[in-house]
């Protein structure tokens, strides 16, 4: 039982970057831009909150700074693809390899110093529940945190106004335009959010997963989340579950490994992304709901006629 | 010392050509040239870590010959095309012995040795001698089988759990030694090896620690190149070793000890080699006795008698009394691949693809 928690509990804390990346790349991408800078967004937003903690500003103060940090990167992408109109693939490839430079540029006078960590919160009562309780109320908040954007975030798209705005916007932003709506203006918000939530996501990764600063400490997350978003053809509960399902075999191949089962390490370490495209591929058999959910103007450039 | 990224390296490299063509020959006819070094990190010099080790070798250059010594350094050069051209670089511009630091820069060295007949050229963890190209290794297994012993004496589950990067020799020889170690303290000692697939990957360090603790391992041992390892070991209340660098700090006083790594021999012996004229390409491996692989302080909830022993473990490694693969050695399988009263060969120890009897963990 014991075990069963630990893969529980590691499955959901390893899905936390993954959730807010993915989500944020999700409200981007439905406003018909393609962001691919999101691994550079999140070694700003990481760097951003480390430094914040060893200036000795408050947790919350640091994960804000790493938000904004996030935010600000994005800034960069966004004047470059909405408002010059570059292409979105090179200028999203440039922010990433520019925000791991400038992340790495920081970190130099980091050193490499332990710092205290993102705090876990032991609900009352609840976490005392057995089983349930040591599951799913001894997180840290941003994990809850994590869960409250994919609802929100869900509500916003499809349940409100400006959801429905934003969606038009990503299928077809000379409709929207035409009918009075400022295309350039909302599609710079949502690249904002976007870059907010990757700044989220660096921030947990270095104040409270691994709570230390070492270069390029994304590994990867950054890519993996702008697939995940793919993968889940653009909706937000397949983002989550796909984000719990690549954490969660990330975590039970590793327990394999442990557990010494015949399987070479390097086939077991491929079984994350083996077992996320195939579920995903299958789930995605259905070309008219894929087409239904695809934003038409994805990474077309959209210049309003004046 | 000068401390370059690629990028000013090759602004300065392009800015000292151009002074040279304006200037003539004057800076060469100075009576006393210094001897000039270059050195090739594969990562930029954190506070700890692989290239944290290397950086003191080379300070113990600048400690020998202060100013009779120019150093470039130049950090940051994993993959091989790059390191290619940094080597032929350095090997154009004057350097009389060129340092590589990692096996990724292997096959560019062995490219560029040949070209430059002159230049000494060093490379640390490389298997290939050219007539100008040494190298230089560690035995990491005799301080991962001291490490070992010592996890042994504090453990109480007799479970050590070992992260590595990639199932390669050099990462499963020390995970075999490690459970050797604590098997001579402890003969029922298991040790469950997980690898990464990934030089560098802190979130799934985090995820593979916790999964050995959630296994029952109470002794974790990351041979990575961060201290996440030693850092979620101590979170979770179990004891660490750490890797290259003393990691105690990161540990939350639960670091045992660390197999640390001091190339300094190895950088100053080669440059005065250089500088007088009887440098040789070698293989140099040393370990223990060598100084080359340290322990860390032990932890002060050691036992004063069990640091004596493993103090005394120490010098019987170094001496060469003691051989972490002194047979006789069982694979997994319980198959006999060191006989009693003989040691495992150097040469298979440096090609070591199987786990010994005890390891929990499946070799592909």
């Amino acid at each position: 039982m014991d075990l069963f928690i630990a893969i529980f509990t590691g499955t959901i804390i390893a899905a936390t970057p993954l959730i807010f990346a993915a989500l944020g790349e999700l409200v981007v991408e439905k406003s018909g831009v393609l962001n691919l800078g999101i691994e550079g967004m999140m070694l700003m937003g990481a760097a951003f909150a480390f430094w914040a903690v060893i200036a000795g500003l408050p947790m919350p103060v640091a994960i804000l700074a790493g938000a904004l940090g996030g935010a600000a990167a994005s800034l960069l992408f966004g004047v470059l693809a909405l408002t010059f109109l570059t292409n979105q693939y090179a200028a999203g490839l440039a922010l990433a390899i520019f925000g791991s430079g400038v992340s790495a540029f920081l970190g130099r006078n980091f050193g490499s110093a332990p710092i205290d960590a993102l705090k876990k919160i032991y609900i009352p009562y609840l976490s005392d529940i057995p089983v349930v309780g040591p599951m799913l109320f001894r997180f840290d908040p941003m994990v809850y945190f994590a869960i409250v954007m994919f609802f929100v975030i869900s509500w916003f798209l499809y349940r409100t106004k400006g959801g429905l705005v934003l969606r038009t916007i990503g299928e077809s932003p000379e409709t929207a335009h035409a009918i009075g709506y400022p295309v350039i203006r909302i599609r710079y918000l949502a690249v904002l959010f976007g870059g907010l939530m990757a700044g989220l996501a660096g921030a947990y990764l270095s104040v409270a997963y691994t709570p230390l600063w070492v270069e390029n400490m994304t590994a990867g997350k950054g890519w993996i989340s702008l697939a995940l978003v793919v993968f889940a053809t653009w909706r937000p509960l397949r983002v989550l579950l796909g984000a719990w399902l690549f954490g969660g075999m990330t975590i039970l191949q590793l327990q394999g490994q442990a557990l010494g089962i015949a399987v070479p390490s390097e086939l077991l370490s491929a079984l994350p992304y083996l077992a996320t495209i195939i579920v995903l591929v299958i789930i995605s058999q259905n070309r008219q709901m894929l087409a239904l959910h695809f934003p038409a103007s994805l990474a077309k450039p959209f210049r309003p006629a004046t | 010392m000068f401390n370059l990224t690629r990028r000013q390296f090759l602004q300065y490299s392009g800015a000292a050509g151009a002074a040279l063509g304006t200037t003539g020959l004057a800076g060469i006819a100075s009576a006393q040239e210094p001897l000039k070094i270059g050195v090739v990190y594969v990562s930029p010099i954190a506070d700890i870590g692989w290239t944290k080790q290397h950086s003191l070798g080379v300070d113990a250059i600048k400690a020998e010959f202060g100013d009779k010594v120019a150093l470039t350094v130049i950090d940051n050069i994993f993959m091989p095309q790059d390191a290619e051209r940094v080597f032929r670089e350095l090997a154009a511009s004057g350097n009389q012995l060129v340092f590589g630091t990692s096996f990724s820069h292997g096959t560019p060295m062995q490219k560029v040795a040949p070209r430059f007949p002159k230049v000494a050229f060093e490379h640390c963890s490389g298997i290939v001698h050219l007539a100008n190209l040494g190298t230089f290794e560690a035995k990491y297994y005799e301080g991962t089988f001291v490490a070992g012993a010592a996890g042994a004496h504090m453990s109480k589950a007799g479970k050590i759990g070992f992260i590595g990067g990639f199932p390669i020799p050099d990462i499963v020889g020390p995970a075999n030694a490690l459970l050797l170690g604590a098997q001579s303290v402890n003969p029922d000692a298991t040790c469950n090896a997980i690898f990464l697939n990934s030089w560098f990957d802190p979130g799934k360090e985090k995820e593979a620690a916790n999964t050995l603790l959630s296994q029952g391992c109470d002794v974790i041992c990351s041979m990575t190149d961060t201290a996440t390892g030693v850092q979620v070991a101590g979170e979770g209340g179990a004891w660490s070793i750490g890797y290259a660098s003393d990691m105690a700090k990161f540990g939350s006083g639960k670091q045992l000890t660390a197999f640390t790594l001091d190339w300094s021999s190895d950088y100053v012996g080669a440059a005065k080699g250089v500088a007088a004229g009887t440098w040789k390409p070698e293989a140099r491996w040393d370990g223990l006795a060598g100084g080359v692989v340290k322990m860390a302080p032990y932890n002060e909830a050691i036992p004063a008698d069990v640091i004596t022993k493993l103090k005394q473990l120490e010098a019987d490694i170094g001496s060469g009394k003691i051989h972490p693969y002194a047979g006789e050695l069982k694979d997994q399988d319980g198959n006999v691949k060191v006989a009693a009263g003989s040691v495992l060969a150097d040469a298979d120890i440096r090609g070591m693809n199987w786990f010994v009897k005890g390891m929990i963990g499946k070799l592909g």
